[in-house]
C-alpha cells in the first residue's frame, strides 16, 4: 500500500515538472497510458531529418529498438517515430519546447500513430518520454528534460547522451511504471487525479 | 557565535539568495537567436478562430495583445504563414499539422549556423476552445487567446521558458486564467537582453 502511494507520489513529482513547451495541456497519465498504441522500452538508433513533402515542416526520423513492451500491446522489435524539428542543409526548424530524440537514448515511450499516417510519433510530447537512468542496482525513469529550443539541457560525452535527468531527481522503477500502465490499461485508474492542471 | 562567524554566514546567505534567483530568471532559446531588424512583426491571419465570439475570431485582440512586446509590431494580415520566410505570422485558425493532441499553441520557429531567426509561425490548435479580451460573454473552461499568444510571441522573439512564477514566459497556465496578458520584469529582462 505504501509502495503504490509512493510511486503516485513519484509520478506526481515526475508529471508536476514543468513542461517547457509551447503550450501545452497537460494529460492526466492514465489518459496517456489508455491512448497510446504502443509504450515501450527501447533504444534510440539512427535518427535523420527531413523536410516533408510539401517542404513546410523538418522531420526527425528515428529507428528505436524496442526492449520491452509495456500493457497489453505488443508490436515488432524494431519501429519508426517521426517528431517536428531537425536540421537540413544548415536550415533548422524547431517547435519550441516539442520533444527532442537523440541517438542512443535509453527511453520509455508512449507512442501513437499521427492523425494523417500510421507514422509513430511520442504521444502528449515530453508526457510521453521518460529517460532511463540507473541508481546503484536499480533503473529508474524519470522526465526529459530537453526540450527543442532549450538544447543547452543536454551535453554529449562520448557519443553518449547525458542530461540534467540527474540523480537528485525524483524518478519511478521500470516496474512500477510497468504496473501502472497495467492498472490504467485494465481501467483501474492507477494515476487517476494526476495532472489536472493545464500546462504550457 | 562570534563576529566572524556571523559574517561569513551572511556572505553565504547572500551567495545562496544570488544563486537562486539567478537560477530562476529568464532563459533564451539555445542557440541564443534574435531577428536582424529591433523590431520584429508579427501580423495576424485573418482567419480567426471559431471559438472566439468576439466578431473577428480574436484577431484583433490578440493584434492588440502581442504588442506587450515593445519590440513587436502587428496588424491583421489576409497572407497566411509561409513557413521558412518571414514574417512572423499568428494563425489562429490551424493547426499547421503539427499542435495537436495536447498541444494548446506551437511555435515553429527556422534559423541558419549563426545568431539570427528566419522564420517563426504560431499554430493553434482548434481542438480547444479560447477566449479573447474583446469577448462579452467572459470565460467558461477555455484558454485566454491573449495570454497565450503573448507567450507565443516570447517563443517568435526569441525567448525559452522562465522559471519565475508569474512571469508570462512561465511554461504553465490555466484555463481563464488571463495573467499572461501583462508582461512581467522577468520577461521585460529578456526582451532587453536580446534587444
Amino acid at each position: 500500500m505504501h509502495r503504490r502511494v509512493f510511486t503516485i507520489i513519484g509520478l506526481l513529482v515526475i508529471l508536476a515538472l514543468p513542461l517547457s513547451a509551447s503550450q501545452f495541456v497537460n494529460v492526466p497519465f492514465d489518459q496517456i497510458a489508455t491512448e497510446s498504441r504502443y509504450i515501450v522500452r527501447a533504444q534510440i538508433g539512427e535518427t535523420w531529418s527531413a523536410w516533408d513533402d510539401a517542404h513546410e515542416v523538418i522531420y526527425t526520423y528515428a529507428t528505436i529498438r524496442v526492449n520491452r513492451y509495456f500493457g497489453d500491446a505488443t508490436g515488432p522489435d524494431t519501429l519508426m517515430i517521426r517528431e517536428v524539428g531537425g536540421t537540413v542543409d544548415g536550415y533548422t526548424q524547431e517547435a519550441i519546447g516539442f520533444p527532442v530524440i537523440r541517438a542512443g537514448q535509453d527511453v520509455v515511450l508512449m507512442l501513437s500513430t499521427w492523425e494523417d499516417s500510421s507514422d509513430f510519433r511520442i504521444h502528449a510530447f515530453n508526457q510521453g518520454k521518460f529517460l532511463v537512468n540507473r541508481r546503484g542496482n536499480r533503473e529508474v525513469l524519470t522526465a526529459d528534460p530537453e526540450r527543442q529550443g532549450e538544447a543547452r539541457l543536454a551535453t554529449r560525452e562520448g557519443g553518449r547522451v547525458q542530461t540534467t535527468a540527474s540523480d537528485d531527481e525524483a524518478g519511478i522503477s521500470i516496474e512500477e511504471f510497468a504496473q501502472m500502465v497495467n492498472d490504467a490499461r485494465a481501467g483501474r485508474a492507477a494515476g487517476s487525479g494526476l495532472g489536472r492542471t493545464q500546462q504550457q | 557565535m562570534n563576529r566572524k562567524s556571523i559574517l561569513t554566514l551572511a556572505i553565504a546567505m547572500v551567495v545562496v539568495v544570488s544563486v537562486a534567483q539567478s537560477a530562476s530568471a529568464y532563459v533564451l532559446l539555445s542557440p541564443r537567436r534574435t531577428w536582424a531588424s529591433g523590431t520584429v512583426n508579427v501580423p495576424v491571419y485573418t482567419g480567426g478562430n471559431s471559438t472566439i465570439t468576439d466578431g473577428d475570431g480574436g484577431v484583433t485582440a490578440v493584434v492588440g495583445a502581442v504588442k506587450a512586446w515593445n519590440v513587436v509590431t502587428s496588424s491583421p494580415t489576409n497572407q497566411a504563414a509561409v513557413r521558412g520566410q518571414a514574417p512572423a505570422t499568428i494563425m489562429l485558425n490551424t493547426n499547421g499539422r503539427i499542435c495537436t493532441g495536447s498541444c494548446l499553441a506551437a511555435t515553429l520557429t527556422g534559423y541558419y549556423t549563426g545568431n539570427t531567426i528566419y522564420d517563426a509561425d504560431v499554430y493553434t490548435n482548434t481542438k480547444y476552445k479560447f477566449y479573447s479580451s474583446r469577448e462579452a460573454d467572459g470565460c467558461s473552461a477555455e484558454f485566454d487567446i491573449d495570454g497565450i499568444m503573448v507567450h507565443e510571441v516570447g517563443h517568435v522573439i526569441g525567448i525559452g521558458h522562465s522559471n519565475v512564477a508569474g512571469a508570462t514566459m512561465y511554461p504553465t497556465v490555466s484555463s481563464c486564467n488571463a495573467a499572461n496578458r501583462t508582461l512581467e520584469s522577468d520577461d521585460i529582462a529578456a526582451m532587453l537582453d536580446l534587444y
